[in-house]
């Protein structure tokens, strides 16, 4: 029971970590990315060719990917959302899934089909209790997460730029009007969602390895956790995020291993219907 | 009737058979095949079954740019054209038929069986020798007769793993894990089937979808339940995985299981500690071979393709020797390569020998592995009863 507790809060910390890569664009252009998953995996892919490929040390091989992922993101805007502003949302979303299957396959070419793993940054060994295993990368996994949800909050609360971000999400046309240097900000949020998603890539690819079609379930799952904790809502994706990996741990346990990505589904439908605006409240439902 | 008509009518069917005889061997002869002869393969080279995908483009290339590199067959180059046919059957159908537009002699396909399954009846329409090296059981039984397959299927595997575990190894309480596609769902059942004749009852029956990444509450239901080994089934990543979480949550099974166990893919993501230890029965793979010639054949084959060769990659390789030796004897006549397909009985392919039986299928020899470290030994190769 403990040890599907721990690993369920394991997976579901590297769901939230994706959510709020996404959360983070959305809170700012109010776009769903759906290609947020291959951004993931594209950060996992950099991290190894740093680390392993050329054999750079681990902290160098996450402090060049954070870098490229956030030109990666700026990119990613100039190339997706800046030509469609302004058009339909669905146009926007169709063309982040589009992006999605161009990078999936830009990685097969670049990296080939094979799944290769990368070092952990932490060593050690397990802490055991209980009977109890927990290895030092599922405590990093823990302990980048609080970190990374508590700067995001941090930075969108109480810092000048987060502000402007907010003020932008809520009105982008009167936030150009009185001289909220918009473009500046969207991008910022891009290439912020982007260095979010690397970081769960350069986190995953240790313990379930890194090949080109890795970022389409965990992608998902990321929307899903939004979807459960509230679109918008940090607190909520977070939760939602822990919340989705002890359901699909426990029901692959007790009741079947065969239905473990219906689970996600069956919950999402449930958390909607019970509480339409997720279990925190979405922060906007205006566009989805 | 008189002398001279009767050596008038002797000579007529003396030079009439003559003829047929010099029209016969014009047929049977490669030199009248088509310049370049027109092979068609479709595989997954992308998509989550990309790894698997590009075993059977590598085999298969590497044959026929070896073949053109040596003049040919009969001086004729091969022109192979190659379709992807991502992870979908439906893309796997239009993929076929794009192929066909280029009136193959010979189409081969993947080792994804339900994508071969969509493609079976446009094939066999077309009347062109198929040859796959899809695994599941069923395939050749569709009842086409231009059909083949030259690797290994799961219905011999789901026989011997079992036997292997409960005779040889001793276990009598095995958990079962399969990835949850046709591929391991199928050989699970077949698995548990075979248990059954053995009087065995396997602790547990777990799987997990193609794109989980998190086996560990599968594991510890398998732990939970008293099993004393474990059957795993499944791809190279995914089963990596799973002995990697088995070693995470300190899980010590002897584990037996499909190639995937001792493939260089796998075996490239674990520790030595994490791979020691580990069965697997399945297509002959070329590492563990002593010959020269192979090993050196399976680094070429690393060095062009930076994908370790393994069991698909020979047997598409092979097939495509087989079909030059072939063609070389009966030429490009549709039918009799076909013929000639279903008469196969003892060539020579790099690991194994290939010998036809009423199905369609060729291949009968399986390798029983186990892995040293991260060195993965043949115990034995094993033949299927009959061969």
């Amino acid at each position: 029971m403990g040890q599907l507790v721990v690993n369920g809060l394991a997976l579901g910390s590297i769901y939230a970590l994706v959510a709020l890569g996404l959360l983070l664009i959305f809170n700012t252009v109010q776009i769903v990315n759906f290609a947020q998953g291959q951004l993931l995996m594209l950060g996992a892919f950099i991290g190894i060719s740093c680390a392993v490929t050329h054999e750079l040390p681990v902290a160098a091989a996450w402090a060049i990917t954070m870098v490229a992922m956030a030109l990666v993101g700026i990119v990613f805007m100039v190339l997706v959302y800046f030509p469609l502003r302004g058009r339909p949302a669905f146009l926007v979303i169709l063309t982040t899934i589009a992006m999605g299957i161009v990078l999936e396959n830009l990685a097969l070419i670049v990296w080939g089909p094979l799944p290769v793993s990368l070092p952990s940054p932490i060593h050690g060994p397990p802490l055991r209790f209980a009977g109890v295993v927990v290895s030092m990368h599922q405590i990093f996994i823990f302990v980048t997460l609080a970190v990374i949800l508590l700067l995001q909050f941090f930075f969108l609360t109480k810092t000048r730029f987060g502000i402007l971000m907010q003020a932008t999400a809520q009105d982008l046309h009167t936030a150009r009007l009185v001289g909220i240097p918009v473009n500046r900000t969207i991008a910022v949020a891009f290439a912020f969602g982007a260095v979010l998603s690397g970081i769960a890539g350069l986190l995953v690819a240790p313990i379930f390895l890194a090949e080109p079609t890795m970022g389409g379930s965990l992608g998902l799952k990321g929307f899903v956790v939004s979807v459960i904790g509230g679109f918008g809502n940090l607190p909520g994706a977070v939760i939602g995020g822990l919340f989705l990996g002890l359901i699909e741990t426990f029901g692959a346990r007790y009741i079947s291993s065969n239905f473990r990505d219906a689970y996600a589904f069956v919950v999402m439908i449930a958390v909607l219907v019970a509480w339409p605006r997720g279990l925190f409240g979405e922060k906007s439902s205006e566009k989805v | 009737m008189s002398y001279l008509s009767l050596k008038a009518m002797v000579t007529g069917v003396t030079a009439i058979c003559l003829a047929a005889a010099v029209a016969i061997e014009a047929k049977a002869d490669a030199t009248s095949c088509p310049s370049p002869i027109p092979f068609g393969l479709t595989t997954a080279l992308t998509g989550n079954l990309a790894l698997l995908g590009t075993q059977a483009r590598n085999g298969a290339e590497f044959a026929v740019d070896e073949i053109n590199a040596g003049g040919g067959i009969s001086g004729k180059k091969i022109a192979l054209t190659t379709e992807d046919t991502g992870a979908s059957s439906t893309d796997a159908l239009n993929a076929m038929n794009r192929v066909l537009e280029g009136k193959p002699l010979i189409i081969f396909s993947s080792m994804i069986s339900p994508h071969v399954f969509a493609q079976t009846e446009v094939v066999t329409k077309s009347e062109t020798p198929f040859l796959v090296g899809a695994t599941n059981a069923k395939v050749t039984a569709q009842g086409s007769k231009w059909l083949f397959r030259t690797h290994v299927h799961d219905g011999q595997l789901a026989d011997l793993i079992p036997e292997y575990l409960v005779k040889t190894l001793g276990k009598t309480k095995p958990g079962i894990m399969a990835v949850a596609d046709d591929y391991g769902l199928g050989a699970s059942k077949g698995i548990q089937a075979a248990l059954a004749k053995l009087k065995v009852s396997p602790a547990a029956v777990t799987s997990y979808a193609p794109s989980d990444k998190d086996m560990s509450a599968q594991l510890l239901e398998i732990k939970d339940k008293g099993a004393d080994s474990l059957i795993l089934f499944g791809r190279p990543a995914d089963v990596t995985l799973v002995i990697k979480q088995m070693n995470d949550l300190g899980i010590k099974l002897t584990t037996i299981g499909n190639a995937s166990i001792v493939a260089q893919t796998t075996l490239n993501n674990l520790s030595a500690a994490e791979a020691d230890g580990g069965y697997a029965i399945g297509g002959m793979i070329p590492q563990t071979s002593t010959d020269a010639k192979i090993l050196d054949w399976s680094k070429r084959v690393q060095e062009k393709y930076k994908v370790p060769a393994d069991n698909f990659t020979v047997s598409y390789y092979d097939t495509v020797y087989l079909l030059k030796s072939i063609i070389e004897k009966v030429g490009c006549d549709k039918p009799a390569i076909r013929d000639a397909l279903a008469a196969t009985k003892d060539w020579n392919g790099m690991l194994i020998t290939y010998q036809a039986d009423p199905q369609g299928d060729l291949a009968h020899t399986l390798g029983i592995y186990r892995n040293e470290g991260k060195t993965p030994k043949l115990t034995g190769p094993i033949r299927e009863s009959g061969y």
